[in-house]
């Protein structure tokens, strides 16, 4: 576990020094990369000011300390589009993202591992042979193919969800109206990003089933007469969890990718649709802010599911990076 | 192993349709200058005009025939995936062998850079490079080469490994045999199966990162490409144009996934039912 801990220590580092060098290796100065347009009506007090507060007239090495100093302080820069400062803005739009991929990796989860369950029960049945290609069709589109499909059919075509945003402006005093209208914006999102991991969660946790089910302990159960619906979900389903949710804690990094895409399409008001704003206003801070919480989340969560395995599995605890990798 | 592989691709009904459908973006991508009815660089009529005779989908807000457009896509698609993953599968070959053969210091240092990379989510380190740098095709295929590579480095180290305890293996070196020798001569035809899954798995995810970083608008803006044709015509999302402007391209892009990634799980069967597929952190 310590190395594993390591990998993900230096994965940090690796990410940080990125984040730190790439715009510093843009032609002209780091400033001018850093803030863009910005630039153009900033006052030469506050291009001083930034210099100074940032360090970016200073050697390289000064300045990664300084760099990393203020990420420590949680000081991301400042937002001129959003004229906010950078950690702000993005405090604003961590619970939306969290929030959808919280939703959606929950109920594709669940969802992935009864449809993986009951294909493989059915093996080579007709209802099986249909999942397998229903599941490797559904495979094959991207998630913001998706995203625009959903949302011309369920949400134009359809005027069933809305078109756009989180909230609406006017959704009503109670708590109650206001949750509602939360939820009401999340479905076509979380529907999206639940459809992009169906496929994949359902395939992993069909063979794991499939290499279940031959065990001798379940033909054991079946003379025991115990009943069909037991066997599947309280026998074999319980030995083939641990490295199903080994490798969905891994698919949260294509999650996260994911999660961009669809706040894209649906203007979705989370971190990836934030992204998308301040790129296409080149707004740098923010987009450099967003990237790289968004990567430090993927690297927490996959540490948190790597832990949560172990507990699940102690046998991975010897040889985890073995298995893992 | 001396199995001949595509005919056991080819026995497999998804693997054949998936040979079929590659075998189709080839020849179109090969043949577009001849296929495409137009230029899609230049004006070909007037903007925004639904499909008719002369233009089978229509034409884009700046006047250029979506349908050559979409030809000139398939181009650039497989150019970038297929390149990438062929750079990158080359990288993988070398840093396993070095790591299967060398052991020791060398060994440690791959596997731990191989481990560290699996954890970083690799579509979004493109995106940071991507904003900054503004990547045309050249930059994308470098990038994607140096992200894609870890996977199939350390599949083949333990392939390496696996290898060098055979006898055949073992009994070349008894009789004398150099290291490079026994690499080109027994290691590398033993992995030629490893290295052409492997790769099929690349071009997949190199298809869909070209088209997701194209799509969120971070490429060559005037590059055709399929992700820049959704990017585009997503603003004109609800004018009606989306059915050929919008919807060509999207198809497109899940064929071409669906195509290799048919291959690929019919190529992964043939050659081992028990190899599993490997899951990394970003797509």
């Amino acid at each position: 576990m310590k190395k594993r801990l390591g990998d993900y220590l230096l994965a940090l580092v690796i990410i940080l020094a990125l984040n730190f060098i790439l715009p510093r290796l843009m032609p002209g100065e780091p400033i001018t990369a850093i803030y863009g347009d910005a630039l153009v009506e900033m006052t030469a007090e506050m291009e001083a000011y930034l210099l100074e507060r940032y360090g970016l007239d200073r050697p390289l090495g000064e300045q990664f300390m300084v760099y990393l100093g203020n990420l420590a302080r949680g000081d991301l820069g400042y937002s001129f589009y959003f004229r906010a400062p950078v950690s702000e803005v993005l405090a604003n739009a961590l619970p939306w993202t969290l929030l959808l991929v919280g939703t959606s990796l929950v109920t594709a989860a669940v969802l992935g591992i009864i449809w993986g369950v009951e294909s493989g029960w059915r093996r080579g049945q007709k209802f099986d042979r249909l999942s397998l290609s229903a599941a490797l069709f559904l495979n094959g589109i991207p998630g913001f193919v998706l995203a625009i499909l959903l949302l011309l059919a369920l949400g134009f075509y359809g005027q069933w969800f809305p078109l756009s945003g989180g909230t609406s402006p006017f959704p009503g005093h109670s708590a109650m109206a206001r949750a509602v209208d939360i939820l009401w914006h999340l479905f076509l999102p979380a529907l999206t990003l639940t459809l992009a991991q169906l496929p994949r969660n359902f395939l992993l946790m069909r063979s794991t089933f499939l290499g279940v089910i031959k065990e001798p302990y379940v033909l054991t159960a079946r003379s025991k007469g115990i009943k069909e619906r037991m066997i599947r979900y309280r026998h074999c389903l319980r030995s083939a969890l641990p490295p199903v949710v080994t490798r969905l804690g891994m698919s949260i990094g294509l999650l996260f990718t994911g999660v961009l895409f669809v706040e894209v399409v649906f203007a979705y008001p989370g971190l990836g649709h934030l992204f998308y704003l301040a790129l296409q206003h080149h707004d740098y801070p923010t987009v450099h802010g967003c990237l790289l919480l968004i990567t430090v989340c993927v690297l927490v969560f996959n540490l948190l599911a790597d832990l949560i395995s172990i507990k699940l599995d102690p046998r991975l605890k010897e040889d985890a990076h073995q298995l893992l990798g | 192993m001396h199995i001949n592989y595509w005919a056991e691709v080819n026995k497999d009904k998804f693997g054949r349709a998936g040979l079929v459908m590659v075998i189709l973006l080839v020849a179109i991508a090969l043949l577009a200058p001849w296929l495409a009815p137009y230029n899609p660089w230049e004006y070909a009529g007037p903007p925004l005009s639904s499909p008719s005779w002369q233009h089978p989908l229509g034409t884009n807000d700046v006047g250029q025939d979506i349908w050559s457009e979409l030809l000139y896509g398939t181009r650039t698609t497989l150019l970038i995936s297929i390149s990438a993953a062929a750079f990158s599968t080359l990288l993988g070959l070398i840093l396993g062998l070095l790591a299967g053969i060398y052991r020791g210091v060398v060994e440690r240092i791959i596997l731990r850079l191989v481990d560290v990379m699996l954890v970083i989510p690799v579509f979004l380190i493109a995106l940071l490079v991507a904003a900054y740098f503004k990547p045309g095709t050249t930059t994308l295929i470098i990038l994607f080469s140096l992200l894609l590579w870890p996977p199939g480095t350390r599949i083949i180290w333990t392939r390496v490994l696996s290898i060098k305890n055979q006898e055949h293996f073992t009994s070349a070196r008894q009789f004398g045999a150099g290291t490079f020798y026994l690499t080109w001569r027994h290691l590398i035809p033993e992995l030629y199966p490893l290295l052409t899954v492997s790769f099929i798995q690349v071009v997949r995810r190199a298809v869909f990162m070209e088209a997701g970083l194209a799509f969120l608008g971070v490429f060559d803006p005037v590059a055709k490409s399929w992700g820049l044709m959704l990017h585009y015509a997503r603003e004109f999302i609800f004018t009606g144009a989306w059915k050929w402007w919008l919807l060509p391209p999207a198809l497109a892009v899940s064929f071409t996934i669906t195509a290799f990634a048919l291959v690929g799980y019919a190529l992964e069967a043939v050659l081992d039912p028990r190899l599993r597929r490997q899951t990394y952190a970003g797509n």
